[in-house]
């Protein structure tokens, strides 16, 4: 257990690896920490997953029993870190008012609060321990990763684009796409098909074909 | 003219009439509901009363509409409210008062910006009672409605008593929502409406036909299949109760809901083999109404097209989780028998194509040096476009045959009572289908009925026509399939075949009369149906991996083979079919055309008895066409419950009228099981409704929010600061974006205590405080807008402008709160990850796999570390948590929260069609930086696809608008 608090010491040679904190060490989320190196270090918050990342860990069973616990542990991190992510594993019933309390007091840094003075923490909800073990996992092999994932993507092949924007209409599935494309051909031919024309398609019926033309036919504004 | 109100509508009148009390009405279906709703509005209309009708569909606006106007309520009659109506007109129109026809989302933003004077309203109808629940915005709407207004009346109303059956005490949870302590309820079995309508009975006569062989193999098989599906589901899901999960229940569309209702809470824990399950039973029993409704050719490609889209993921990879049903023997049967229904191919054009089976240059070619040898082909007795060997069936419906033989007699009948007197009513003969489509097949086929051709053949001209246009469409999908890589040769299969004596030509002159009588029904028919469709059940059967399944092959060789064919016949023969590139419409076009010659001639000397009007089955404006038309034959294609009651409705609103209604029905079909379990359930939940009103406590009904002064001495607390915290009398507010209100938790927020401020916001959707500003996002949400990049420009923006940009993830009710597990995306482990092998071998490298939505996450924290999580349960949760955020802090400012991030969109105001915006946005060089440019300069994307690529680049700028265009008119797909 970190018994002085002191900024992690992080070695040049070892950041490819999560340091954990040892008193994880029974925790049986550790096993499913896989992809990465693992190590155990000296360090304030549980797991320290990237130079400005930390996650500290709580089980909402544990939380029930122990509710000073998890405070007392921010109030160690103090100011330290730059992303400090709080992952909860859900493994109780009734969670709705413990992860609602949790969210309240961690969340917002309200003046008042003694465990959040300057920041505050990023929740992460796991359900099982796989994923709290991915979780932790995800947080280091990302650690310098581009956002393009999460950004806009172009550059898909013609069919994935092709389903992609027609799925986007309510009620039209893949089927769908497939009778659309056979039947009437490409995107420009599609939007100019008559509702009668949808309407005799197999599988296409009032209410779809009202979606589709909605999707195509109405203006993006109503101008008033 | 109005048609006459009836002894128990009067009934209902008198006792629902009264302006100063409020109740709900439960009509069985088909008893004329909206009749009664209507006769009401027109009682209570005048300048001086402000009556809103809610919660109604634009079609039953339209419609109530038109029967106020008919029953002499216009100037202004109802008027209609959507989202195209500026903030002043309707400022101005409710105050002149009157009928008015609201959307709920505009009533609610109207009530709470106080644009409609709630306090004045003197009433509001609210349909579709069945519909309301605790999160509906109906509810939301009555309590904003009685916290001002409480002199006002409600009237609810609602035709569906099915939909009130779940939950420990619906009915009770419905007047609770609507804040009603009266209900009447009215079924068929009622004393009044017994009494009612069995003083006069129609004359029906029920016609019990036979499917035929094949059908019947098809039915049986499907429902094999059925049963299969089913007990495998059970057999996966051990947990599920089995008591409702029958075959006959997996008829109906509620058994999905059934189905769902019992996995929603472990839906996350589902493996994605039951949810394949769950949904191909859907898949298979809209198999057996198509079946039933839909021609040989149409369903067969159907069928098709069920395994040519299946055979790839949604990412275009091989599908892992096959339907279990696809690969069974029954499934087989089905495939081959809906085959056979529509042609088969002779045997020695199958053994031909054994050789051509083998899809390499080497078949290629060998079988050019046959055809080489053999020289041209042989002229033959036979249909130029048809290909060789191939042999048409086209089954016709039995059905059809016996609607041929009940006009015929019809017409007898017609010419027998001319000679009698004072025969009230129209020889207009109804024919009532089950869906727009199967009108608009009926339509067809009575218009090239050849009387003269045997039993089973009559609409052969029809069905061959259908030959065409499939022959067409498959030489297309097999194109397709094939990734484009059309042979350059000509392969047409020559041999010495036998003349195929099916196809002689059947072009015997059709019979004129009967024919003319229905061609100008048909627009009518098309377009002014409804059909209700159980619209967005994913359809995610799979295939086989080809290899497994033979049967995919040889669907996919005739497709080679006729699909060689149609690129022969390119520019001859065909030509007709393709003219102007698309087969739009063939059959509009030669109907239309023949429509066209024949109108101005003979349309005038058309005397009613020579019309037959086919339409669908719709809602109450049934009871219009009925009262309009007044036939004296109405024949029922298909069963129908409303339907008939209806025609009793109408038999006794028009005494002295001899009515003769012929019902078809398809005998030990799903039809006639369908048709019988709907009339038992009905019964049932009217039985139970009535002893649950029986044994109801009725609510009371208090001032539920808190007032004001309970507020004040809440907060006065010495733990704030000794108390000396300043108090504000206003009540804590959130300012909610507009386009919010289609979801729940605004209603929430509202029950909750909080001031619901709406406003038209371009960054966030919620703002709590000066400071904190959320964005919710559904987990269907949180996956798309991750994929789109939505999410990233949604935490940049608010990470820009607000101090706590905050993303709330909201679970439903009821429903798991947990996200799919990783296992679902990445659960190979043979294979490992490939995201985190890569990772650590080959650094960002970023391989094919799909990331899960969990490292989506992580992706998305560590790049916005500003950026807070709220988990939440349901809304009910979400608005606990924003009470608790908001708690001691300031409240936001409405001008301010709306000019943030505004100076870009000059059209804020203005209702945005977000189908539309979707749409635009998954076309390649669109991103959402120009997203709204775009859509500033092009009015529709049907507008945007028509314009030439100059103007596209000229928008786009010249890579991506070249690439946009391209994309539209399918060059760089796999085809050109």
């Amino acid at each position: 257990m970190a018994t002085k608090t002191k900024p992690p010491v992080v070695q040049p040679g070892a950041g490819n690896n999560i340091i954990i904190n040892s008193n994880q060490r029974l925790n049986p989320v550790l096993e499913h920490i896989r992809h990465v190196g693992k190590e155990f270090g000296d360090i304030v918050p549980d797991y320290h997953v990237g130079r400005t990342t930390c996650i500290l860990f709580l089980s909402l069973k544990y939380h029930r029993l122990h509710p000073e616990y998890i405070h007392t542990r921010i109030a160690k991190l103090g100011k330290s870190y730059n992303l400090r992510i709080l992952l909860i594993m859900c493994d109780v019933t009734e969670h709705q008012e413990l992860i609602r309390e949790l969210t309240k007091a961690i969340t917002t840094s309200i003046r008042t609060h003694r465990v959040c003075l300057i920041n505050s923490l990023t929740i992460v909800v796991a359900w099982s321990n796989e994923e709290a073990g991915q979780y932790i996992a995800t947080f280091k092999q990302f650690e310098h990763k581009p956002p393009d994932l999460i950004k806009e993507r172009a550059d898909k092949d013609y069919d994935s684009i092709f389903r992609t924007a027609l799925t986007s209409i309510n009620k039209v599935n893949r089927t769908d796409v497939a009778t659309l494309r056979t039947s009437l051909g490409t995107f420009a031919d599609i939007a100019k098909a008559s509702s009668d024309r949808l309407q005799n398609l197999p599988g296409f019926g009032q209410v779809k074909v009202k979606r589709i033309k909605e999707a195509f036919e109405k203006p993006f504004h109503n101008k008033t | 003219m109005a048609s006459p109100l009836l002894a128990f509508h009067k009934e209902i009148l008198e006792k629902i009439h009264d302006p100063s009390t409020s109740e709900l009405l439960l009509l069985a279906r088909g008893l004329g509901l909206r009749h009664v709703v209507c006769t009401l509005m027109k009682i209570y209309d005048s300048p001086q009363n402000l009556v809103l009708l809610v919660n109604a569909t634009p079609e039953e606006e339209a419609a109530v509409g038109e029967e106020l106007g008919i029953m002499g309520c216009r100037k202004p009659g109802l008027r209609t409210i959507g989202y195209e109506m500026g903030k002043r007109d309707r400022q101005d129109l409710y105050k002149k008062g009157g009928l008015f026809s609201v959307t709920s989302r505009i009533l609610v933003v109207d009530m709470l910006q106080s644009d409609i004077p709630t306090e004045l309203i003197t009433g509001i109808l609210i349909l579709h009672a069945e519909r309301v629940t605790a999160l509906a915005l109906e509810a939301f709407i009555v309590r904003l409605y009685r916290e001002k207004n409480s002199t006002g009346f409600l009237k609810a109303f609602s035709d569906q008593p099915e939909c009130i059956t779940s939950g420990l005490s619906p009915l009770r949870n419905i007047m609770k929502e609507l804040h009603l302590r009266t209900v009447h309820i009215y079924p068929r079995f009622h004393e009044t409406v017994k009494a009612t309508l069995e003083n006069r009975k129609a004359d029906v006569i029920e016609l019990y036909q036979h499917m035929t062989e094949s059908m019947q193999t098809i039915h049986h098989a499907i429902v094999q299949c059925m049963t299969m599906t089913l007990s495998e589901l059970k057999r996966s899901h051990v947990t599920l109760e089995l008591d409702d999960l029958t075959i006959e229940n997996a008829y109906f569309k509620s058994f999905d809901a059934v189905v769902r209702r019992q996995l929603d809470p472990v839906w996350h824990k589902v493996g994605p083999r039951t949810k394949q399950l769950v949904s191909d039973l859907s898949t298979l029993r809209r198999l057996l109404t198509y079946l039933l409704t839909y021609d040989a050719f149409s369903f067969h490609e159907y069928l098709e097209t069920l395994i040519a889209c299946n055979t790839t993921s949604f990412s275009g990879e091989k599908r892992l989780n096959q339907s279990p049903w696809m690969l069974t023997d029954a499934a087989n049967i089905i495939f081959q028998t809906a085959k056979r229904r529509c042609y088969t191919l002779s045997k020695k054009s199958a053994d031909s194509l054994e050789n051509v089976i083998i899809d390499d240059q080497d078949g290629w070619d060998a079988l050019d040096d046959i055809e080489g040898s053999r020289g041209q082909p042989i002229d033959k007795p036979k249909k130029a476009w048809m290909p060789e060997g191939l042999d048409p069936v086209a089954e016709e419906f039995p059905k059809w045959e016996l609607l041929a033989d009940v006009l015929q007699e019809v017409e007898e009948e017609i010419l027998r009572h001319e000679s009698l007197p004072n025969i009230r009513g129209s020889n207009t003969v109804l024919v009532m289908t089950s869906s727009s489509r199967a009108s608009a097949l009926v339509s067809e086929f009575l218009a090239n009925m050849d009387l003269d051709a045997p039993k089973g053949k009559r609409g052969r001209k029809m069905m061959e026509r259908k030959l065409r246009q499939y022959l067409f469409w498959k030489s297309r999908l097999t194109n397709q399939s094939r990734g484009g890589k059309v042979p350059a040769r000509t392969v047409v299969k020559k041999h010495d075949a036998t003349p195929i004596a099916a196809s002689k030509s059947m072009d015997g002159p059709a019979n004129r009369s009967l024919a003319l009588r229905k061609k100008e029904e048909m627009k009518q028919a098309r377009g002014a149906n409804r059909r209700r469709v159980r619209g967005g059940a994913p359809s995610t059967t799979s295939k086989p991996p080809a290899s497994a399944n033979s049967e995919n092959m040889t669907i996919n060789d005739d497709g080679e083979e006729i699909e060689a064919f149609v690129a022969t016949q390119n520019s001859s023969s065909l030509n007709d079919i393709l003219v102007g590139d698309s087969d739009f419409g063939l059959l509009e076009r030669i109907i239309s055309g023949q429509f066209q010659d024949d109108f101005d001639t003979r349309y005038g000397l058309l005397a009613s008895e020579e019309t037959v009007v086919v339409r669908a089955y719709s809602d109450d404006s049934d009871d219009r066409v009925l009262a309009e038309l007044q036939p004296k034959f109405i024949v029922m294609f298909e069963p129908s419950l409303e339907f008939v009651r209806r025609v009793e409705v109408y038999k006794n609103s028009h005494p002295g009228l001899g009515v003769r209604v012929y019902f078809m029905i398809y005998q030990l079909s799903c039809e006639e099981h369908k048709y019988l379990a709907a009339l038992r359930r009905e019964k049932d939940s009217f039985e139970r409704l009535i002893k649950e009103r029986a044994t109801m406590l009725v609510p009371v009904f208090e001032d539920q929010r808190p007032k004001a002064g309970d507020q004040f001495i809440q907060t006065i607390s010495t733990r704030l600061a000794g108390g000396r915290k300043e108090l504000t009398a206003q009540p804590s507010q959130v300012i909610v974006d507009m386009r919010e209100f289609r979801s729940t938790l605004p209603s929430l927020l509202h029950a909750s205590g909080l001031q619901v401020i709406p406003a038209t916001l371009t960054v966030g959707d919620y703002i709590l405080t000066p400071e904190i500003c959320v964005e919710r996002k559904s987990i269907p949400d949180l996956v798309s807008s991750f994929n789109s990049g939505r999410l990233y420009t949604q935490c940049e923006l608010m990470s820009v402008h607000y101090k706590q940009p905050i993303l709330l993830i909201e679970f439903e009710e009821n429903k798991a709160f947990s996200l799919e597990p990783i296992a679902e995306t990445t659960k190979s482990y043979a294979k490992p990850t490939a995201k985190t092998a890569s990772k650590k071998d080959t650094g960002p490298s970023e391989t094919d796999r799909i990331p899960s939505l969990q490292s989506k996450i992580v992706l998305l924290t560590l790049h916005f570390p500003r950026v807070r999580i709220i988990w939440s349960s349901s809304p009910y949760a979400t608005a606990d948590i924003f009470n608790d955020l908001k708690a001691n802090n300031p409240e936001p400012d409405p001008s301010r929260a709306i000019a943030i991030g505004a100076e870009e969109d000059p059209d804020v105001d203005a209702g945005v069609n977000t189908a539309a915006e979707d749409l635009l946005r998954c076309l390649p060089g669109i991103s959402a930086k120009n997203v709204k440019y775009v859509m500033s300069k092009v009015n529709s994307v049907r507008e945007f696809c028509e314009m030439t690529r100059e103007e596209i680049q000229g928008i786009l700028g010249v890579e991506p608008g070249g690439r946009c265009w391209e994309f539209m008119h399918g060059i760089g797909s796999m085809r050109s």
